[in-house]
């Protein structure tokens, strides 16, 4: 569910972590361009016209916060996604006052940056409610809360029903459990009794979904997290 | 720019000398008021006995002259009487006899009304060449004439006096505050004598030698005080270093075992080539691994938090009941997987509101329930329960039907990265710190923590946290 139309600045001094974002977030279907100080990346700005920018913090010479205020002072028009390491709620609250529209701390999920990325650049475009969900023949009505396997409804709680659309609503792509603790738990932070609790209710939606069909629908991905989709 | 001594003991001597001739000035006036006063009294005194002593000594000759008695000299008690002033006059104020003292001087001008009538009527007099004379009136009736004796001493001998005795203090006076300087600049010096070793001391204790203490001379004095508070402060500052440098060895231990497995992995992997199942197998440990590194620095930052946290009274309240079954909800899950029931005691003390950071307390009881949920067999309960056994203080207790917690183990079960010999079983996973940041959380609040050493059916962890009755 990507927006191959889109493109993406990123500005990071750390070359490894670059070289991966790149590479990750090209194989996503975006057009990547890459800076790695902030009069580089500033340049890129305006001659590159990029629809989103990921930027980190700490740059050398330069504040990443300094060159996201320079742009908002401009009035250029660019969503911008801080990824840093300084995460406690103050720094969260002075990236976003300045100008940033969302804010992700590091070390963060793959899947989660791509999930955000799209959320930012979906954010301005018509939204498209759809009256159900479908993966292989599950089917959900998001409305009415009901789930719906070969045809069958299933017995859902409601914590269940909430896992489900939401790894629906991801169209396939992985979700991590950092993203399931924060949009479906609703938890601030992630401990591990969370991680126990998601991998526990995890078991029990694949018991209900998944165990007496032969086709598997809900898969997990070793060391990232688990994803809905037809194998 | 305004002159202020720094030091300490230069301040206490100029406030001691200060004080002392201050003290000194006001002791001398009133010695010479006292003395002025006394010296005056006498010469009133000795002028009214030579009043009456002169009494019997006038007669009027044949010429109707007042006249002294010539033996009158002779007697050498009256000697001093040769300096004295006196004057006699009739009624009519006409002048009788006037000694040869007065050198023809008035002393005192024309007679006042009813003077010396009613005894002997004192006053300061200014004579004609400047001198003031002390002199008394007395009204005397001989031969059938009544006369006024006015009698006087001149008031300079005296004056003279004073002014000696001035000038005596005046070089006195300072003579004593410059001693008393002298000596207390060294009292003072003896007497912070101990404080100077104290710096001296305090001065090379640092991180590494931070065992060492200060020497306490008197225990009851005032140094000796200050020096047992430092030392106890030095004593809590040394076990706080201490705990901090265990902690940050178990830390970078506890990080670099994730790290270790995340090298071999990776150099096993590129060691030689292999197939892309066995490539997809070794970037998932890592993955799972970093993981691992990342739950570890999040607890610590955790950590971090809820030693910074305020304490207890400056937050907000809120009901301690409903934020237990917050998480109760949230963790049935897991039970309900293991036909663990967790059950919560209805009692009215679960509407009782705590004062804490709500966020944390959530997080530190979450990890109480977890821990006993690991530790519960299949098919077992837990019970969570509140109870009031002293005013004030809320009890919540947590019970499993567990293996319980080796005798040995109950005062380390909170400390940091521990996991226990015997419990550390299959099912534990984590990274050791959530009994920890559940202390640290509880004790913040001002509660304390702990299991219950007399309970043998499983585990029994007490929370105790203080709780406003006026609430309720």
């Amino acid at each position: 569910m990507s927006y191959p139309s889109s493109k993406v600045l990123i500005i990071e001094d750390d070359r490894k972590m670059s070289d991966a974002l790149v590479s990750g977030i090209r194989s996503a279907g975006y057009e990547v361009l890459a800076a790695s100080t902030a009069e580089e990346g500033f340049f890129l700005v305006h001659s590159g016209q990029p629809d989103l920018l990921l930027l980190d913090l700490t740059l050398p010479h330069r504040n990443g916060l300094d060159v996201l205020r320079q742009i908002r002072k401009e009035g250029i028009d660019i969503r911008v996604l801080i990824l840093t390491s300084h995460n406690t709620v103050d720094d969260r609250v002075e990236g976003l006052r300045s100008g940033a529209d969302d804010y992700l701390g590091k070390p963060f999920s793959f899947p989660e940056l791509l999930a955000r990325m799209d959320a930012l650049l979906r954010r301005f475009l018509p939204p498209t409610a759809p009256a159900s969900l479908k993966v292989g023949d599950l089917s959900l009505d998001p409305k009415n809360r009901m789930a719906y396997r070969a045809g069958e409804l299933l017995d859902l709680t409601p914590r269940e029903f909430d896992l489900l659309l939401y790894l629906a609503e991801n169209g396939g792509r992985t979700v991590s459990r950092e993203m399931l603790a924060k949009d479906v738990w609703r938890e601030t932070s992630r401990f591990t009794p969370i991680d126990n609790v998601i991998d526990v209710q995890i078991a029990r939606l694949r018991r209900k979904i998944d165990d007496p069909f032969n086709v598997k629908l809900l898969q997990t991905v070793r060391g990232l997290g688990f994803s809905l989709r037809e194998p | 720019m305004t002159l202020r001594p720094t030091n300490l003991r230069t301040r206490l001597t100029l406030w001691y000398v200060g004080v002392l001739a201050l003290l000194l000035i006001v002791y001398a006036t009133v010695v010479l008021a006292f003395q002025y006063g006394v010296l005056t009294r006498q010469l009133y005194h000795d002028e009214v006995q030579d009043v009456v002593t002169v009494e019997g000594l006038l007669f009027f000759d044949q010429a109707g002259e007042l006249r002294l008695t010539q033996n009158y000299y002779s007697r050498p008690q009256s000697h001093l009487l040769v300096d004295r002033l006196m004057e006699v006059r009739d009624l009519s104020g006409k002048i009788l006899y006037r000694s040869s003292t007065l050198h023809n001087m008035a002393l005192g001008g024309p007679l006042r009304e009813g003077e010396g009538d009613a005894g002997f009527d004192e006053r300061l007099v200014r004579l004609s060449d400047g001198s003031h004379a002390f002199v008394v009136s007395h009204i005397h009736t001989m031969q059938g004439r009544t006369v006024v004796i006015r009698l006087g001493y001149d008031l300079g001998p005296l004056r003279d006096r004073m002014i000696q005795f001035f000038l005596m203090l005046l070089i006195a006076i300072p003579l004593a505050l410059a001693l008393a300087a002298v000596a207390g600049q060294s009292i003072a010096k003896r007497a912070l004598r101990p404080l100077e070793q104290m710096t001296a001391r305090a001065e090379r204790i640092t991180a590494s030698n931070l065992g060492d203490r200060l020497d306490i001379a008197n225990e009851r004095d005032e140094l000796g005080n200050m020096a047992r508070v430092f030392n106890h402060l030095l004593e809590r500052l040394e076990q706080a270093f201490r705990q901090l440098q265990r902690f940050t060895a178990d830390a970078s231990h506890e990080l670099r075992t994730p790290l270790a497995a995340i090298r071999t992995i990776s150099e096993v992997a590129l060691a030689k080539p292999t197939n892309a199942e066995a490539y997809h197998e070794a970037l998932g440990n890592v993955l799972e691994e970093s993981n691992r590194l990342n739950q570890t620095v999040d607890s610590l930052l955790l950590l971090a938090r809820a030693e910074i946290t305020p304490p207890g009274e400056s937050q907000p309240v809120f009901v301690i009941g409903d934020l237990v079954t917050e998480v109760v909800a949230l963790l049935e899950v897991l039970g309900e997987e293991r036909s663990v029931k967790i059950t919560q005691r209805q009692h009215e003390l679960a509407t009782v509101e705590v004062r804490a950071d709500r966020g944390l307390m959530r997080i530190a009881l979450m990890n109480v329930i977890h821990n006993a949920l690991k530790f519960s067999p299949r098919d077992s309960a837990i019970n969570i329960g509140f109870a009031q056994p002293e005013a004030s203080w809320l009890h919540i207790s947590i019970e499993d039907e567990g293996p319980g917690i080796p005798s040995e183990e109950y005062a380390k079960v909170f400390d940091r990265f521990f996991t226990s010999s015997e419990r550390s079983t299959a099912n534990t996973s984590g990274v050791g710190l959530g009994l920890s940041i559940a202390k640290l959380v509880v004790e913040r609040a001002g509660g304390r923590i702990g299991f219950d050493e007399t309970f043998h059916q499983g585990a029994r962890c007490v929370i105790r946290l203080p709780y406003n009755s006026t609430v309720l």
